[in-house]
């Protein structure tokens, strides 16, 4: 399908409206207001239908709660206030609102949403402190704050995931709970959400919600099994509910147009009434419409599901029939197409998650994570670029929002050069966006991890990188997140940690490494404690996951999902179409070093025993100068990212290794385990509280993001490249992010994007190793300078967007720790390929000792 | 800290004055708890956290309030068992015991007083400390370490050093 007929790809000449530019600017302006509404809502639904008193609560239980909520929530048409920070708090500011969809997903303009049911009771203790708190601050007013501590939070003390999780846990459930809660060892997001997924949205774009309940309707008058004709019917309530809340927000613009004076305005309003009245219930008819159906199907589905990775999948696909339609028959300019989905892309990043301090000290400045997937091919392998592709691309440049988070698909064999050009380009525009996909590397992925090649085409990016197929890929993908230095230290201190000392056996005894006379002997053991460790973290997710089958099935986004309909089961229950549970692995490239520095000096040189370099790591190479030199000195010990065939084969043992541990595994939904390669800010975090490593990595310091080799190894981009790109896909199925940082050049633009387009060429290209190229691969294009500037000046950079390894996130908003990994990401020149020297910038404060 | 006839008589007259009043005898009463949190800090931080946590719930409806329906047993002791004590919330009423008791939903194992104050209290980094170096360690419902965390900084805001 070759379906461009812009002129001009970049749409360069296509600026923000001033309504919109000042909207956004209202955005900018907002600190996030926690919102009580739902977890009210939720928790007075709850205790009228004694839900608190059930042992197991089932679909029907919760279509009918959120009905009620979707019912009776605030129907916000537009919003007129906001909190912004001031130097002595937070300072209520006015705004005109413009945007064409109304509703959001809280009822304030930039809500934090409550999901009491996990990990909400989290803010409790900091309910007088969180509008002062130094780490990005939410504003809570004090009636807000006495409604989540009397109303609300008391009653899911008993009932929140964790704690169902640990009462009803076996011992060893709980034995594994503690090595959960030392938070050195993995992290399994169950607790919080499952959320990381694409719903099917082309449904109910095509033919409306009200056929969807007919279907359901007709199917729960067939079905012979209770628990299908339940599923059916909870199907109707969810919709149902959706239904009325449009129409609530109909009546609501009516009203508001009723009393409305200026007359642009009214008749704006008067066209939100009638949309409103029309979809979701009806098939969209107009872009707008189908925007707007997606819009609160969205809504619907965060009521529900906590906001962490759910993604939008290929909404370029979707509308594409829409957008053509209404463009061929002059009912929408070009323009106006990139104004709505400017208004879209604010209403998607109305909402910021919850997380309480000690989280932000850890993995702050994250936001919802909700991917946005373009181009690509179709399920047939055919170029499924489109205009609307180039008019999202626009869209995003123009808005620079962390939310959406935008990745764009490209196949080196199907795709022209312009479009990869485009792509280059949007990032060099936005310093940070999108993250490019590779369609050849990620469709072979997915085909070798179950998809067929149809589905495997049809994949969408959920939450920072991981592909899935769109809409019936139930992947939860970012199920766990694993440490895997913390395998290494288990191996080189023989099942011990030194965070917990000697005396403590952790996991299992591999032997003392002093008496291992191979290299073969000391990567078995590693390998015996990685196995271990991904075995634990893999019975937790499926325990949890056990909890959430009792007490959180998800209607709303099973009713809005392939494969629920036709199995009569929602997912939490295995009703998608394909199933899976990712892991995303934290110091992949610490590890690979760690292993090729052991096999060089230990094993290969005899510079050094065992008991040496655990001597040195404890004393955190103080008193161990030389090695430390000699180890960080890529010329002298291999590094993975330097094109070295030992660094690179130590990399690619490990991807291989884990891909093995996991093989077989099946989840409690009957999916499998798929492990994948980008870290969020994880790899700060658990760097933070990480002893030295054998790579002469200091205690405290920074792992390397997603699956980058380490900064400062890689003196040339093109080794960097080669390194990664022949890297196995098949072994990294739940995706990678591969960072780079290039330096935005002064000079001619052409030959910089000339530059930057076959750089990334070269990295997709395929190899005489790896047919099918490198994977992925995030950019961000901003100098140190401006970054150190940034510390220094939050003020001055407030709206800068950097890619942290997956989403996108603005820089301030960053704890120091994860600045200052991205400052010291190796910074390479487009124009030379070669890397920039930098100065280093002092830990931040509170980092981890050995 | 008040003896408990003081405290029981005067949470009886308590009863009847408005609750900035109430307030200001919770503040009146609570010294030794303000010296705590401010910086001179000893190994009693525990007992005299909870004892002017029992206090406030004495002699301040407002703060009662908070503990309304609340029943839980709470278990605080270092690792070698040198302090110890126990908080039972009942029926809206608090009662501090100088041991640990033997029946809980929450235990906090902890290494000093610094520790406990830290992660009680503290907005500061070092509250994540506690946990990672191993100074803090919890056994049971996590969801009283939270509510407890909100009672004992509802408290330092009355108490005006929160």
């Amino acid at each position: 399908m070759s379906a461009i007929t812009l002129g001009d790809l970049s749409l360069k000449n296509i600026k923000l409206s001033p309504p919109l530019a000042a909207l956004r600017e209202a955005y900018f302006r907002a600190a996030p207001e926690v919102c009580p509404e739902r977890p009210a809502l939720v928790t007075k639904y709850s205790l009228e239908a004694g839900l608190f008193q059930r042992d197991r609560i089932t679909s029907l239980d919760k279509a009918r709660l959120y009905r009620k909520v979707l019912e009776n929530r605030q129907p916000v048409v537009w919003h007129t206030r906001a909190r912004q920070r001031t130097r002595d708090g937070m300072e209520e500011f006015s705004f005109q609102d413009t945007s064409p969809f109304a509703g959001s997903t809280t009822a304030r303009f930039k809500g934090v949403p409550i999901y009491p049911e996990f990990l909400g009771l989290g803010l409790w203790p900091e309910l007088w402190t969180i509008s002062k708190r130094k780490a990005n601050p939410y504003y809570l007013a004090e009636a807000d704050a006495k409604t989540l501590n009397f109303d609300v939070f008391p009653h899911w003390m008993q009932h929140n995931i964790t704690e169902l999780a640990r009462s009803r846990g076996s011992d060893q459930d709980r034995q594994r709970m503690r090595l959960l809660q030392m938070l050195l060892f993995f992290i399994a997001s169950k607790p919080n959400c499952i959320s990381h997924t694409i719903p099917d949205f082309s449904r109910a774009v095509r033919e409306g919600l009200r056929r969807v309940i007919e279907d359901a309707q007709a199917r729960h008058a067939q079905a012979g099994d209770p628990a299908a004709k339940e599923f059916y019917q909870a199907v109707v309530e969810v919709l149902e509910g959706i239904i009325t809340y449009a129409r609530r927000l109909a009546e609501a613009a009516a009203s508001i147009s009723a009393r409305e004076t200026d007359p642009v305005r009214k008749t704006a309003l008067e066209e939100i009434a009638r949309i409103y009245r029309r979809v979701p219930e009806q098939p969209a008819e107009s872009f707008r419409e189908g925007l707007t159906t997606i819009w609160l199907c969205w809504v619907a589905i965060h009521l529900e599901n906590p906001d962490a990775g759910l993604s939008l999948g290929r909404l370029d696909q979707i509308l594409y029939d829409l957008y053509r339609r209404d463009i061929d028959a002059g009912r929408l300019t070009v323009e106006q197409a990139v104004e709505l989905l400017g208004y879209l892309w604010l209403k998607i990043g109305d909402h910021v998650p919850a997380v309480p301090n000690a989280g932000e000290q850890l993995f702050g400045g994250t936001g919802s994570n909700q991917a946005i997937t373009v181009g690509g091919v179709d399920e047939e392998g055919r170029d499924a670029v489109n205009d609307l592709t180039y008019v999202m691309l626009r869209a995003t440049e123009l808005m620079m929002l962390r939310d959406p988070n935008l990745n764009a698909r490209y196949h080196p064999e199907v795709h022209s050069d312009a479009y990869l050009r485009r792509l280059c380009e949007a990032n060099l525009n936005t310093g940070a966006t999108p993250a490019l996909h590779n369609d050849r590397a990620v469709i072979q992925a997915l085909t070798a991890s179950g998809h067929t090649l149809a589905q495997a085409r049809d994949y969408g990016v959920v939450g920072c990188v991981e592909p899935g197929s769109n809409g019936r890929m139930y992947s939860h993908s970012g199920a766990l997140l694993v440490n895997l230095p913390a395998a290494l230290e288990l191996a080189l201190f023989n099942g011990r940690h030194r965070r917990f000392g000697m005396d403590r056996l952790i996991s299992i005894e591999t032997g003392d490494p002093s008496s291992f006379a191979t290299f073969a002997q000391f990567r078995e053991a590693f390998r015996q404690q990685a196995v271990w460790l991904l075995d634990q973290a893999i019975a937790t997710n499926d325990w949890l996951g056990r909890i959430h089958q009792q007490s959180y099935p998800t209607p709303v986004l099973s009713a809005l999902f392939e494969g629920p309909m036709e199995k009569g089961r929602d997912l939490i229950d295995g009703g998608a179409l394909l199933n899976a549970s990712g892991i995303a692995i934290i110091g992949m490239a610490d590890v690979a070093d760690s292993l090729t520095a052991i096999e060089t000096l230990v094993y290969q040189e005899g510079r050094i025993n065992f008991a040496g370099l655990r001597d040195a790591l404890r004393n955190d190479f103080k008193g161990h100068e030389p090695l430390l030199t000699r180890l960080r000195d890529p010329q002298r010990t291999p590094r993975f990212g330097n094109d070295h065939p030992q660094a690179d084969a130590s990399a690619t043992w490990l991807l291989r290794t884990l891909d093995e541990a996991v093989q077989g595994r099946r989840n409690y939904r009957g999916g499998n385990y798929r492990v994948g390669y980008w870290t969020m800010t994880n790899h700060a975090g658990f760097g933070r509280l990480m002893g030295a490593t054998p790579n002469g990595r200091k205690a405290g310091e920074n792992f390397s993001s997603g699956i980058t080799p380490n900064s400062g190894v890689t003196p040339f981009l093109t080794s960097a490249l080669r390194s990664v790109a022949e890297l196995p896909p098949e072994c990294v199925t739940n995706g990678m992010a591969f960072n780079l940082k290039f330096t935005p050049e002064d000079g001619e633009r052409g030959r910089v994007l000339d530059n930057f387009v076959a750089a990334v060429k070269g990295y997709f290209d395929a190899t005489t190793m790896q047919p099918a190229g490198g994977m992925e691969i995030q950019f961000n294009v901003t100098s140190h300078r401006d970054f150190l500037e940034a510390v220094q000046d939050p003020s001055r950079y407030d709206q800068l967007l950097v890619r942290v390894s997956g989403y996108t996130a603005y820089f301030k908003d960053l704890n120091p720790q994860m600045q200052k990994e991205i400052i010291e990401r190796t910074e390479y020149r487009l124009s030379t390929g070669e890397a920039v020297s930098y100065r280093a910038v002092p830990l931040a404060k509170g980092a981890a000792h050995g | 800290m008040a003896s408990a006839i003081t405290k029981s008589t005067v949470g009886l007259v308590s009863r009847v004055l408005p609750n900035r009043a109430q307030d200001w005898l919770v503040r009146s009463f609570s010294q030794p708890l303000v010296s705590q949190l401010t910086g001179k800090l000893t190994d009693q931080f525990l007992e005299v956290l909870l004892g002017g946590m029992s206090l406030a719930f004495t002699f301040s409806r407002d703060y009662r309030r908070n503990i309304e329906g609340f029943s839980a047993t709470y278990v605080y002791t270092t690792r070698d068992g040198s302090v110890a004590c126990s908080a039972v919330f009942d029926r809206g009423k608090m009662r501090m015991r100088r041991e640990a008791l033997p029946s809980w939903q929450t235990r906090v194992v902890f290494r000093d007083a610094g520790a406990l104050r830290s992660f009680m209290l503290s907005d500061e980094p070092d509250s994540l400390e506690s946990i990672l170096a191993d100074n803090v360690e919890v056994d049971g419902n996590l969801s009283n370490v939270y509510r407890m965390g909100f009672l004992a900084r509802d408290l330092s805001r009355r108490l005006g050093v929160g």
